[in-house]
């Protein structure tokens, strides 16, 4: 999906549709499977694993202490992957382009280029992990529970630095508020249907579809 | 000992590096414009890169290290001290020699860059390696600290020493010379005659053997000699 308004909309709907119900959670998993690259997006971002197994580890807990466990699951598993669609499918400076379109040259610009901070941030943090789990194997350490304060330390002093380093940046190019800057998005046929899917699902989670046919009858 | 490419292959995207050839003990050269593939090339050495072809094969080579290009990749210390002790050495020693004892207790990346190549290349080089690759070790150096580094590296009398650089003022006596071109690992060969073959050679290197001046190696005391010869 290229438009960065419909991708987010799809996807707040979509995040809606699964939490309200577990029938609604399989709509949205198979909304995933048809549109998405499904498994590519599993296998590039390996935080997935992990983020799955907490909710797993949440579920049991909450299947544990008499919940329905199961159903959390189904939930928080629709929405997580519907997350991960998104961070996958987000370009370079769309959140700008967005930010602007909602908002203008002033507030929008400034927090789409907030925003557009943002994932960078996380993208470095995560090359920043990457680093320092080579520099460990390079001097024979693992990651554990010795090495991982030590860790976490580098990379919020690199993040803070790398902040500071960026705002004395623009405030040395002169940056003071707002900016100028004309917002596009790349629109194709193909994308409305995915849109439209979502739409019927929505639909179908939040009207009361049966009792409005029983009324007809 | 010996470190042996064979038909090894490291792949980003379109862009593609091809390496074959045996690296035996002795310092070796590794040159190539920046962006040809020496870091990759490094990290393809050290084990650290997955080969999309070929193998690497390390033969009586018991212990490795590697120092990449940029310092800061290096650190694991919340602290200055910290980081020496990471390489399971004490810290006063090291931190007396480099006169960082007054910023043991600040984080390593507060430090500028110069001061912690300085103090991961001091921590790294106490130990000794059968097998040592060094990438852009003279990067961030003054030319001081980089004629120290070149002694250092000199006196290694065993093993296999590496070095990947495009450093055109200061180097080690070598004996092997290898360049990264389009791509490809080449393999120039021993030292001297290897310097008639060395298209990244720097500018005063190149004039000498222009003029006809006998060169033995790199080393400043070698490029000394030539300069100095009738």
């Amino acid at each position: 999906m290229h438009d960065i308004r419909m991708r987010i909309g799809t996807a707040t709907l979509l995040t809606l549709v699964a939490f309200f119900s577990v029938p609604g959670a399989v709509g949205v998993f198979v909304w995933w499977l048809v549109f998405t690259q499904r498994l590519q997006e599993v296998k590039r971002i390996r935080i997935i694993a992990g983020t799955l197994g907490m909710i797993a580890l949440a579920a049991l807990f909450i299947f544990v202490a008499g919940g329905d466990g199961g159903a959390y699951f189904i939930r928080m598993g629709a929405i997580i992957l519907i997350g991960i669609w998104l961070y996958s499918e987000q370009g370079s400076g769309e959140f700008l382009h967005l930010g602007v379109w909602l908002l203008g040259n002033r507030m929008g610009f400034e927090l789409g280029m907030i925003a557009e901070m943002g994932v960078q941030m996380a993208e470095s943090l995560a090359a920043d992990l990457e680093r320092i789990h080579m520099a460990m194997t390079i001097k024979g350490q693992k990651l554990g529970v010795k090495t991982l304060v030590p860790a976490g330390l580098i990379l919020v002093s690199d993040a803070l630095v790398r902040s500071q380093d960026t705002a004395e940046l623009m405030a040395v190019r002169g940056y003071n508020e707002g900016g100028s800057f004309c917002p596009q998005f790349i629109h194709q046929r193909y994308d409305l249907i995915p849109v439209m899917v979502a739409i019927v699902l929505g639909f179908l989670a939040f009207v009361p579809v049966s009792e409005f046919l029983i009324l007809y009858r | 000992m010996r470190l042996q490419l064979n038909a090894a292959r490291a792949c980003r995207g379109d862009w593609s590096l091809k390496a074959e050839g045996t690296f035996g003990e002795g310092v070796h050269l590794v040159s190539g414009d920046v962006g040809s593939g020496k870091s990759t090339l490094a990290l393809m050495m050290a084990g650290l890169l997955s080969l999309s072809n070929g193998t690497i094969a390390r033969n009586g080579i018991s212990s490795s290290m590697i120092s990449l290009q940029f310092p800061e990749y290096h650190v694991t210390g919340s602290t200055v001290a910290e980081e020496c002790m990471s390489w399971g050495l004490d810290p006063g020693p090291i931190l007396s020699e480099l006169n960082l004892m007054d910023k043991q207790d600040r984080a390593p990346l507060t430090l500028s860059r110069g001061e912690l190549k300085r103090l991961h290349l001091a921590c790294m080089l106490v130990k000794k390696y059968d097998l040592l690759l060094l990438d852009e070790p003279f990067s961030s150096l003054d030319a001081r600290e980089k004629e120290r580094i070149c002694k250092l590296i000199s006196q290694r009398t065993s093993g296999i020493t590496v070095l990947f650089t495009h450093e055109q003022t200061t180097f080690p006596s070598v004996d092997y010379l290898w360049e990264i071109q389009q791509g490809k690992l080449i393999e120039r060969g021993e030292m001297p005659g290897a310097l008639h073959h060395w298209t990244h050679a720097p500018v005063l290197i190149k004039k000498l053997i222009a003029s006809g001046k006998c060169l033995k190696n790199i080393s400043p005391s070698d490029l000394i000699e030539a300069v100095c010869m009738t």
